[in-house]
């Protein structure tokens, strides 16, 4: 419907052109507001303007040295990787169940991962730490990635359901002709086929791990193990606020996510009309 | 195919998911007919006093009048918004010559992926009482004074900030979504609404609403769950961690009376309660994906 409706007039041109500003301007805002201010020597001015006006990399120095983001960091990444194989692993073979076979309660197996998607964390994290204080996983990052997995879990099955369906029967088949025991097949032709899905989940799962904020500031009291989310918190402080190096710690949490985003956008939303609208 | 096969393959995630997913939903529950405290989280000793957390919950004037309202309003203006915007987003970004969609395109992906956390501490940081940018800005103007103006004190202006990073947050993947539904519209059908001098607007109603009324319902119905559990946006504004007692909502307060107030149990009934609303307007999900087609 693209050019028919849209540029056929000077004024439509014009709206259309005002409209893309606008949305740029909009989304971007934020994200220009962090970079600034990470990057300004004046960053807790009180009368600083939103272009900074002394450049500078001691707001990220200041944030790696003694904020410890160099830790906080290792531990996010250890959590997130940890996450993204282990629930790309588990949510590969579950939707190979649910995609290439028909078995009792598959319906009612799938309608459950659809209905845990939308249970409450704030509900989960109060049996959740009572469990962890009781088995001693409080400060423990494996904690953070058991509950990470679980997380990430329904939305990587639900999307490399709809990946795995797209494969031809007849490529599986084909396999067997040849002589490819299941196992054989799965590895060799259904797993390289799936791949591109499993790179979309994957950055799904990564950033549930890498954004989490409500479990990684109440499992974790011991500093050394916060990840990025929690340490940010440490800026803040009863004397103010180091706004410098609050938006360095955020540029160096945000700028990988992002990355990750604008690299996959086009499976990313392959993925989601796949899994979530076509049901 | 022998049988066991599809089992074999799902007993992972069906593990971690009744572990860690179905069994705390029921650990809730029971903690909720509690009285949970510090002794009883330090000692492993219960203490069941039936639907007494219920009971305190419901004759709470807290709930009736900052606590539901807090959370209702705000998850029913967010979603309006964010479909909206991210509607009219979508219908502008169907409209660009490839080169400028593309741009547009990552500008959304980069509003998407900024984190809950960062993307809060910005707003916060905009909108700071007396050396915000916005607050400066809107006192050179004169609308405001920013010597005495602080905005997160004040409920309305509060869930005004938190309402912009929300929608910020959220309209990307309504964007995306209702894009991807666009582009599957037969365009022989736009092209005969225009020759029969069907206006855009009307073209709008008549035409893609009920052509992708599934989408519409999808990005509505998860934008609804999603705004009804926003916990990390108000949390992390200032007094939305329970030092503002007008500012909280479900999510907030159940965890603020468990981990402040070390009152497990009753917050654990607010979590319950919060948990049913959400069932409820997923069980109307459901029904709606399953009129679609079967899954």
């Amino acid at each position: 419907m693209s050019n028919v409706v849209g540029s056929r007039t000077a004024r439509g041109r014009v709206l259309t052109a005002v409209g893309v500003v606008a949305v740029l301007a909009f989304t971007l805002f934020p994200v220009f507001v962090m970079l600034s201010t990470a990057v300004d020597a004046r960053a807790n001015d009180g009368n600083r303007s939103l272009l900074p006006t002394q450049f500078t990399l001691a707001n990220f120095a200041f944030v790696l040295d003694e904020g410890r983001f160099l830790t906080y960091l290792r531990n996010s990444l250890l959590v997130a990787l940890a996450t993204v194989v282990i629930s790309g692993l588990i949510a590969l073979f579950a939707s190979v169940a649910v995609a290439r076979f028909k078995f009792r309660f598959r319906t009612s197996v799938l309608v459950m991962i659809l209905i845990v998607q939308m249970v409450p964390l704030e509900a989960l994290v109060i049996p959740l730490f009572v469990q962890a204080k009781s088995l001693n996983l409080l400060d423990d990052l494996f904690g953070l990635v058991v509950v990470y997995v679980a997380f990430s879990l329904p939305f990587a099955i639900w999307t490399l359901r709809g990946f795995v369906a797209a494969v031809p029967f007849e490529i599986e088949e084909a396999a067997y002709m040849d002589g490819a025991s299941w196992f054989q097949m799965f590895w060799r032709v259904l797993f390289p086929l799936v791949a591109p899905g499993l790179v979309a989940t994957s950055v799904f799962s990564f950033i549930t791990a890498w954004n989490e904020f409500i479990f990684a500031i109440t499992f974790m009291s011991d500093q050394d193990k916060y990840t990025v989310a929690a340490g940010l918190r440490r800026f803040f402080t009863q004397y103010g606020t180091n706004w410098g190096a609050v938006m360095a710690g955020s540029t160096l949490i945000t700028v990988p996510v992002m990355l990750f985003f604008v690299a996959v956008q086009r499976k990313l939303s392959a993925g989601l009309v796949a899994g979530a609208v076509k049901g | 195919m022998r049988a066991w096969r599809p089992w074999v393959l799902i007993a992972p995630a069906l593990a971690v998911l009744g572990g860690l997913l179905l069994y705390p939903l029921y650990r809730v529950a029971w903690l909720s007919f509690q009285d949970f405290g510090l002794r009883e989280l330090v000692t492993g000793e219960t203490d069941w006093i039936g639907f007494a957390n219920f009971g305190e919950l419901l004759s709470e004037p807290l709930l009736w009048e900052t606590v539901l309202p807090n959370t209702v309003v705000f998850a029913v203006v967010n979603v309006a918004l964010t479909v909206t915007v991210g509607t009219l987003v979508a219908l502008l970004l169907a409209r660009l010559g490839p080169w400028t969609r593309g741009i547009a395109t990552s500008a959304i992906m980069v509003a998407w992926a900024v984190p809950a956390v960062t993307g809060t501490y910005v707003w916060v940081f905009l909108f700071d009482a007396r050396s915000g940018a916005v607050m400066r800005a809107l006192g050179s103007l004169g609308l405001i004074d920013p010597e005495t103006t602080n905005w997160f004190t004040e409920r309305l202006p509060f869930f005004g900030i938190a309402t912009l990073n929300v929608v910020h947050h959220g309209f990307p993947f309504v964007a995306i979504t209702v894009l991807a539904g666009l582009m599957t519209l037969p365009e022989d059908v736009m092209e005969a609404a225009i020759v029969d001098g069907a206006s855009a607007w009307q073209r709008f109603w008549l035409i893609t609403v009920p052509l992708l009324k599934p989408i519409f319902a999808v990005v509505t119905i998860l934008s609804t769950i999603w705004d009804f559990k926003v916990f990390t946006q108000i949390y992390l504004m200032p007094g939305g961690d329970g030092a503002n007692r007008d500012v909280l909502n479900l999510g907030t307060w159940s965890y603020v009376s468990s981990f402040a107030q070390n009152r497990y149990g009753l917050g654990s009934a607010i979590a319950v309660m919060l948990t049913l609303v959400l069932l409820l307007i997923t069980m109307f999900y459901l029904r709606v994906l399953f009129r679609q087609d079967e899954i």
